[in-house]
């Protein structure tokens, strides 16, 4: 009786209303299918743009949902996820997110021999994934989101199949991948395990559910297998976030992946790690003879990552290299978030807006790098490929500048904004050593930031004999890049709008 | 919004909208650049006028938050009083018939887009500093003023002499403005807050906590802006520019506003101050005067005329006196006074430069009087015009605007320092000596070129300003036409009586006749020569050297500052640049090699780094943290 009166409660909390968001962007991927079947030999823009135009009527919905009804609150679904107003801007994260990778998987597929329909198809599904991801409470329900996700991107990095390098990228990610995958669940086995030791006081049946297993922390927080299976967790989510030192596999990756994947992988990929790192390290594990733990432990990881990223990327050529490794360091950043987030509440938000703010400066870059790469494989990735990038194209130089000065955190740009957040909450949680690194950090990577916008603005790169074509781009394309970067410039002048939404 | 709120943001967004659209699209179209820039001096002058006369004088009624520093927030916002009227009066009338003269004298020019624009954003910059609140806002537009003086000056920048003009005016107002600036943050330090109207309050309730520093490094704006000793050495060489600019910028509002910001905030000068400010006033008055003596260019002589009569109007402030009435500060006499000759020197000054403008264009750019000469009946309207400036400025008793506003001055010299008087009185007999001879040279005797000789006089749109300017060069003067709305400050005008009154006449109208009679008889009426070069070289190479002030600064720069900027040069290669960035970067760059080497791109490799990490960062978990 227990068993069915437990289920009829589960079934009872079921509110699918609240999902509306992830299930209207799950019809929206099999819509594509259909669409694909019935129209089956055409060559026009139609699953494109219908993505696009579905994942852009969500995101107002979304939006204007906020404003006619509020955010709400509270657990659903027998616990396993957890709506906040965290949950919901991390959902419009990826909405943003989701959008812009179609519109750069459109520009990346354009005239290649390769399927489409099954690429847009899987970048919506990784992105209802994504959001569910984003509001989980459950360990049951994180494995399982950050699964879809994950086993989304072995397909996307591998998307060039007639291409040995992305096919490479795709085996390395799938291998390293799962090797991450296995420590998380050996972490979440381990919890679960100590969690439930009949033995200890306090013991639950539910050590899934992230409020039981806290409850039981705050009395065994330093049990020997409790501490372990935190830590692996820990590491298979550093792995996602690529940070030091779980960051090994990014280079290659990321130089093998299709551009409008790498972006993908760059962004919405790691802001789900981000995501996962606020639930748990601030929410979950954020019992005293833990934090005793990660503090220093995250802090040390995210120093590694702030000098290796930055340091790595000074002599790296390959643009697609170089993101990579730059995204080592705003990894470190965004981590050095998260720790400051363990002692000040508000730093949560810095975290946020910092994803956003690195989302909109890396899409301006990715977007530019989806311009001016070449069909084959390697072709038009490498520093000197952008010489006079200004002169050949001088709206793709003024987005590359916007998007590159905004990562560097030059103001009046988002990026800055994002940067001074995190200092900020670093400074008032104490975190000085952090601070002085991560100050650092930035003075180091403006040089190679500068030195990208050198090439593509003055144009004195080694090989200026050779004849560089000018790069036209039609107006329809024009105008997602140019939002990207005017929003870039507008947060950084005025953030009341994006502070609005994430209640700083 | 009231009525005045909403004209005052017009006379902002007017003139900076013209500049911006003619900047952005008609860099090249220069005849819709001057009609775009016309048009709005025009609305501008008709909403000026109608503020003037019958706005309500206000203060600060809507400031708009600009900045937020810590506990301090810096707004925008206007405050208008009777003061403020009587400059905008100035500064719309003039820039309004400038802005026409220059549509026949910059007929032909190349640049005359980029002149329009910059006319635009001067009135734009002037008006802001007509109407500042506080003390920020109004460094902001007089940062702009410099700039818009900078680009006006620097409009025939293929000549090297008008970039080095430029240049200087630059600089040498940075001098100034660096002053200014510390005495802001100083004033901020010391009030607690900038906006005048509560600077005002504060003193006007305790009016010893003025601090005699904060007082002299206000004044340095005013030395550099307005040409005092020892900052005046850019205003005759910014005579480089385009003439109506001179007459607009130059002579009647940019250098206008050193006083009116002295006047402004006159009760942050207290009386130790003044002293300084006095003493300035009436050395840069005799210092203009002498070297306006041996000149031979026509706008330089009026430029030194312009340094001279400027000192007259910053003595004139310094011989006012701070009191509190009833919690207000009032200063007595000087700022009226100082105003009062701003206001009428701003009609007759502006004409004279205007006047020789029309010569300038009708001699095709001849600028020297020694090959001018005969232009009284070749160009008589320009003659009529530019004579009655000329009385103005010497001061013809009774008639003209500036024997009333120069007396003022010389009377409130009379009755508090009589030094001071003795000196401006001999400056004035000056005045009217090298003002005669400028006079007799170019108008009199026989054309000495053939560009004098082919003159002929010019057309309505210019010799229509020159018009109006000569009627406000004499009515200006007359006090019982002044309207109501200028009473706030005009009715201050101090005034002798009894037998003073007859002795300051004698006295001004004996040193002015005196001036004329000496220049008539020494220089002679159309001659081709100077006399004074001639028969006293040494008197002549000692005036015309202007006191080494020139000299004196090249020597600065070249010997001792030049020399620290080598050394520091030097250093910066070494140690800065050398060790410190490249050595750093040299050593980035061996660690940016050293772990790219990590990367094997072997798959084997990178899962035992993994593994690896996991069990170091296991370990430290474990152990060292917990």
């Amino acid at each position: 009786m227990d068993d069915l009166q437990y289920f009829k409660d589960a079934a009872a909390s079921n509110e699918w209303s609240l999902i509306w968001p992830e299930i209207s962007v799950g019809l929206l991927a099999l819509s594509l299918l259909v669409v694909e079947m019935l129209v089956p030999k055409m060559k026009n823009r139609l699953v494109p743009m219908i993505a696009m135009i579905g994942l852009s009527v969500i995101t107002v919905t979304l939006v204007l949902s906020w404003v006619g009804m509020g955010v709400s609150y509270g657990e659903s679904f027998a616990g396993l996820l957890f709506q906040s107003g965290f949950g919901e801007s991390m959902r419009l994260f990826f909405l943003l997110g989701g959008l812009f990778i179609c519109f750069l998987g459109y520009v990346t597929l354009q005239g290649r021999a390769i399927p489409r329909v099954e690429f847009f198809h899987i970048v919506l599904v990784v992105t209802a994934a994504l959001m569910l991801l984003a509001q989980s409470n459950h360990f049951v329900m994180i494995f399982i989101t950050l699964e879809t996700v994950t086993i989304g991107f072995y397909i996307l990095v591998s998307y060039f199949r007639n291409q040995p390098i992305s096919l490479e990228a795709g085996l390395k990610y799938l291998i390293l991948g799962g090797l991450s995958t296995g420590l998380l669940l050996f972490g979440i086995a381990l919890l679960y395990g100590a969690a439930g030791n009949p033995q200890l006081a306090g013991a639950t049946a539910e050590g899934l559910n992230l409020q039981a297993l806290r409850a039981f922390l705050l009395n065994h927080g330093d049990h020997t297998l409790a501490v372990a299976g935190m830590l692996l967790v820990l590491f298979g989510i550093a792995f996602k976030v690529a940070v030091f030192p779980f960051q090994i596999w990014v280079p290659d990756v990321y130089q093998g992946a299709p551009t409008a994947v790498t972006a993908f992988l760059g962004v919405c990929s790691k802001a789900a790690g981000f995501a996962l790192m606020i639930i748990l390290v601030t929410r979950t594990f954020n019992v005293e003879t833990m934090t005793s733990i990660t503090v220093p432990l995250l802090s040390l990881m995210a120093i590694f990552s702030l000098l290796y990223g930055n340091l790595t990327a000074l002599t790296q050529q390959n643009t697609k290299r170089l993101m990579g490794l730059s995204g080592i360091s705003h990894a470190g950043f965004l981590l050095a978030g998260v720790v400051a987030a363990v002692h000040v509440d508000w730093a949560v938000w810095a975290v946020v807006f910092y994803l956003f703010s690195y989302m909109f400066s890396s899409f301006a870059v990715f977007g530019v790098m989806a311009f001016v790469e070449g069909k084959n494989p390697g072709e038009g990735e490498e520093l000197i490929d952008y010489t006079g990038l200004y002169q050949r194209s001088p709206f793709l130089g003024t987005v590359l500048g916007i998007g590159l000065g905004s990562l560097a955190g030059i103001p009046p740009l988002v990026g800055f904004i994002g940067k001074a957040l995190v200092f900020i909450a670093l400074f008032q949680a104490g975190l000085y050593v952090l601070l002085l690194v991560g100050a650092l950090s930035v003075a180091i990577s403006i040089f190679y930031y500068f030195g990208w916008m050198r090439t593509a603005f003055f144009g004195d790169g080694p090989d200026t004999e050779k004849d560089y074509p000018a790069i036209e781009v039609p107006l329809p394309k024009r105008v997602p890049l140019a939002i990207i970067a005017g929003i870039t410039v507008f947060l950084g002048f005025i953030q009341v709008p994006l502070a609005a939404v994430l209640g700083l | 919004m009231s009525a005045e709120t909403l004209v005052v943001i017009l006379l902002f967004a007017l003139p900076f909208l013209s500049a911006a659209v003619i900047g952005i699209w008609f860099r090249l179209q220069g005849n819709i650049a001057a009609a775009i820039s016309v048009a709005s001096c025009g609305v501008v002058a008709l909403l000026g006028l109608w503020l003037v006369f019958f706005g309500e004088r206000s203060v600060a009624p809507a400031p708009v938050e600009w900045l937020t520093f810590g506990t301090y927030t810096v707004n925008m916002g206007y405050y208008f009083n009777d003061l403020a009227a009587l400059l905008l009066f100035i500064v719309v009338v003039v820039g309004l018939l400038v802005h026409i003269f220059s549509l026949e004298y910059m007929r032909k020019d190349e640049g005359k887009a980029r002149y329009f624009a910059g006319l635009s954003l001067f009135m734009f910059s002037m008006i802001g500093i007509v109407f500042a609140d506080n003390l920020i806002m109004i460094f902001i537009f007089w940062e702009l003023v410099g700039l818009s003086s900078f680009l006006l000056i620097n409009h025939y920048f293929h000549k090297p002499s008008a970039v080095a003009a430029s240049k200087k005016a630059f600089i040498v107002n940075r001098v100034g403005d660096f002053g200014f600036l510390i005495g802001i943050i100083w004033a901020y330090w010391h009030f607690g807050t900038v906006e005048l109207s509560v600077l005002a309050d504060m003193v006007g309730q305790d009016s010893d906590i003025l601090v005699t520093g904060i007082g002299l490094l206000l004044f340095c704006s005013a030395l550099g802006k307005s040409g005092q000793i020892p900052l005046h050495v850019w205003l005759p060489d910014a005579m480089e520019g385009p003439t109506p600019v001179s007459a607009l910028i130059h002579a009647a509002t940019m250098v206008a506003a050193g006083i009116y910001l002295l006047c402004r905030i006159y009760f942050l000068i207290p009386p130790e101050a003044l002293v300084v400010v006095l003493w300035v006033g009436v050395i840069t008055a005799l210092f203009g005067s002498l070297c306006a003596i041996t000149q031979k260019d026509i706008k330089k002589i009026l430029a030194y005329s312009t340094i001279s009569q400027l000192g007259y109007m910053v003595a004139a402030f310094g011989l006012g006196a701070l009191a509190v009435k009833n919690g207000v500060p009032v200063m007595q006499a000087g700022v009226a006074a100082a105003m009062f000759h701003l206001f009428t020197h701003a009609f007759f000054k502006a004409l004279l430069f205007l006047g020789s403008g029309s010569i300038i264009h009708a001699c095709h750019h001849e600028q020297n009087i020694y090959r001018m000469g005969g232009l009284r009946t070749k160009m008589p309207v320009t003659f009529v015009t530019f004579t009655i400036a000329y009385l103005a400025l010497i001061g013809l008793p009774f008639i003209t605007a500036g024997f009333f506003s120069k007396e003022a001055i010389l009377y409130l010299a009379f009755a508090n320092n009589k030094l001071a008087f003795l000196v401006l009185l001999f400056s004035a007999l000056l005045t009217a000596f090298y003002m005669t001879r400028l006079w007799l040279t170019v108008f009199f005797g026989a054309p000495k070129s053939e560009a004098a000789e082919e003159s002929k006089e010019n057309g309505l749109l210019i010799t229509v300003p020159l018009g109006i300017l000569a009627f406000f060069s004499i009515i200006a003067g007359w006090e019982f036409l002044h309207p109501q709305a200028f009473s706030g400050i005009l009715d201050g005008i101090p005034h002798p009586s009894g037998w003073t009154y007859l002795l300051m006449v004698a006295l001004g109208s004996g040193a002015m006749a005196i001036g004329v009679a000496a220049a008539y008889v020494y220089f002679g009426v159309g001659s081709r020569q100077d006399r004074l070069e001639r028969e006293h070289p040494g008197v002549y190479a000692f005036l015309s050297a202007k006191f080494f002030f020139d000299q004196v600064y090249n020597w600065y720069v070249k010997t001792i500052q030049e020399r620290l900027a080598l050394l520091l040069h030097f250093i910066d290669q070494i140690f800065i640049s050398g060790l410190i960035i490249r050595g750093s970067a040299g050593v980035l760059g061996l660690c940016s090699t050293g772990l790219r080497n990590l990367q094997t791109g072997n798959l084997q490799h990178y899962l035992y780094w993994i593994f690896f990490g996991v069990v170091v960062f296991w370990i430290l978990g474990r152990t060292v943290f917990s």
